[in-house]
């Protein structure tokens, strides 16, 4: 039983040469931009207690991580997210400090996938953030602008959308129609896919054709302002009004704000009803068929670590960036390196070769050292 | 420089969708299909056709090489892929069923051996179902299994019946409707939003004339 050398495990790989330069860089990009935005660097273990993943993602997406038993027997997990380890610590370690709490962090997850679909990969970098202990518009706003100045300082200006979205609405209309589990999720599922033919189907047996019709609005209503006049005619029950409020006065801010070139308002987007608990934004990039980064609001969050309060946060993809950065043609945006032309030194003793090379590092040159087999005996 | 690429299941479905296409504006010309060629524009310069096997359709629009295609709801199913369907055709119409030699399926010894080209589909049902099947997988002729003795039944797709007859094959189960469906990749969909949604409504016009 023994693997060829060259084997690596699938959904794991090597980085390197101007890609690992490119992914370092921005790394660097991002995280300069949340320190400055006040967001305090943050980086869980890698290993942790299962349980702790079972409480912060949810026993079904925490199925996902790579486990392993302590040496007492207790389940440990390579850690499969970043924002299960910061609430834990923002409810426990820090749970006298003041609010808000504003953590950034840049840090590999691991998860066992099975091999399928377009994301398969079984290590990535997640870049994010956390902004804890305050809801409400302002909170939302800050962190929208942090992945906006993000995007823009890749050179993504024009490539980018962001759409977002208030579970409150779907939830809303949902909790009128008395639905068991997995009739709700087969729900979520088709509003979710946009697939309007199969929902209606689906619906006829469960609710009125008034109600059919405020759903049919759901998968269709995505784009500007236009689609809260156009959500108000259709959807009247009290939850999803007070969300489309709370929605429609987010997108004025960032309407105000000159911004809302790059959002989109999604009412279909439901991917993680067990998750979010409000706001959800979805960030894409031209020539990127994937997600490049995903966040929203997480009340319940906390609560699972004994101390509930508001929180909003946001994760973006490292490969998926690299990616776009690539696809946009905007990677010498980060100044590729000061690719300076190295110095090649060489000579017969060591100790002339290196004082020549510390006084050209000294200097900030790049150097290479010519290494032949028998310089160094 | 073309708004969209369409990926279009090669087959089956590949003239019917074409014409469907036609209907919304979207005309192949005349040279183009009749040429082999696997990648081609239509007349306004605006699309660009890419012709991939069936399987191949939700691989390639879920990774945004494709921003939208047409594909049957059979080959979704089989693919678990993440895709927008928001549009059901009216054309590729079957039915995805369980078919034998007897319709009592069980003969009291268990295990039920399934041949099927769909063993995601086949083994979601049975699951469902609490079947406990062993499931063997072809690529093709999969009427005959049953008949040589490779398996008890076949999950397949049904239009007309006439081959499993032929076959000495009967329908068992009907397990879900089939018929083609527009999808589009996430991104797409918001990125080229006004793109995807002029072609969206096109198509949903030329559906319905389908449709009455």
């Amino acid at each position: 039983m023994s693997e060829s050398l060259s084997a690596i495990p699938s959904g794991v790989r090597y980085y390197f040469g101007r890609e690992a330069h490119l992914r370092r860089a921005i790394e660097h990009a991002a995280m300069s931009i949340f320190k400055a935005w006040s967001y305090e660097e943050i980086t869980p273990p890698s290993v942790d207690y299962y349980s702790l993943f079972e409480r912060g993602m949810g026993s079904v997406e925490a199925q996902d991580a790579f486990r392993f038993t302590d040496t007492d027997g207790k389940l440990l997990a390579l850690r499969p997210d970043v924002t299960s380890g910061i609430a834990r610590a923002a409810a426990t370690l820090m749970a006298k400090r003041e609010r808000p709490l504003r953590f950034s962090y840049a840090a590999p997850v691991f998860r066992l996938r099975a091999e399928s679909h377009a994301e398969w990969r079984r290590e990535s970098t997640q870049i994010g953030c956390e902004l804890i202990g305050r809801n409400g518009c302002a909170a939302d706003t800050e962190v929208l602008l942090i992945a906006v100045e993000i995007l823009s300082s890749l050179g993504l200006d024009g490539s980018y959308a962001i759409t977002i979205n208030d579970l409150e609405v779907f939830n809303g209309i949902v909790g009128r129609l008395g639905l068991d589990a997995p009739a709700q999720e087969k729900l979520r599922e088709l509003v979710d896919t946009h697939n309007a033919g199969d929902l209606e189907r689906f619906l006829a047996s469960y609710a009125s054709t008034e109600e059919c019709a405020s759903f049919a609005q759901l998968v269709k209503l995505s784009g500007r302002g236009e689609v809260f006049q156009n959500a108000r005619r259709v959807i009247t029950n009290d939850r999803s009004v007070t969300a489309l409020d709370r929605l429609e006065a987010l997108w004025g801010v960032i309407d105000s704000l000159g911004l809302s070139a790059h959002f989109e308002v999604d009412l279909g987007d439901v991917s993680r009803l067990d998750y979010y608990t409000g706001l959800i934004f979805k960030i894409y990039v031209a020539g990127v068929g994937m997600r490049v980064g995903s966040g929203g609001r997480y009340d319940q969050l906390t609560a699972n670590f004994g101390k509930a309060e508001p929180a909003v946060g946001f994760v973006l993809d490292l490969d998926a960036l690299a990616e776009a950065m690539r696809a946009n043609e905007s990677i010498s945006r980060l100044g590729e390196v000061a690719e300076r032309t190295a110095a090649l030194i060489m000579d017969e003793d060591p100790a002339v070769l290196f004082r020549e090379a510390l006084r050209k590092r000294e200097r900030g040159d790049r150097v290479v050292i010519n290494l032949k087999r028998d310089l160094i005996p | 420089m073309t708004n969209l690429t369409i990926a279009i299941a090669k087959g089956r479905l590949q003239a019917e969708a074409l014409a469907l296409l036609a209907r919304a504006g979207l005309r192949l010309p005349d040279e183009a299909r009749l040429s082999r060629r696997l990648a081609i524009e239509d007349e306004s310069g605006r699309y660009r056709f890419i012709f991939v096997k069936p399987a191949d359709v939700p691989v390639y629009v879920e990774h945004g090489i494709a921003d939208c295609g047409i594909v049957g709801r059979d080959v979704l199913l089989e693919s678990e892929a993440d895709l927008l369907q928001p549009l059901t055709l009216e054309i590729g119409r079957c039915r995805i069923v369980v078919a034998a030699p007897d319709s009592n399926l069980s003969d009291g010894f268990g295990m039920l051996r399934v041949a099927t080209k769909y063993p995601r589909i086949a083994a979601k049902y049975f699951g469902e179902h609490g079947q406990p099947v062993e499931i063997i997988e072809l690529s093709g002729s999969v009427e005959l299994a049953p008949v040589l003795g490779l398996a008890d039944c076949i999950v397949d797709l049904v239009e007309t019946g006439a081959t499993l007859r032929e076959n000495g094959l009967q329908i068992v189960e009907v397990i879900a409707k089939s018929s083609a469906r527009f999808v589009v990749n996430r991104a797409s969909y918001q990125l080229k939003a006004n793109f995807v949604s002029s072609l969206l409504e096109a198509l949903r016009e030329a559906n319905e004339d389908r449709k009455a």
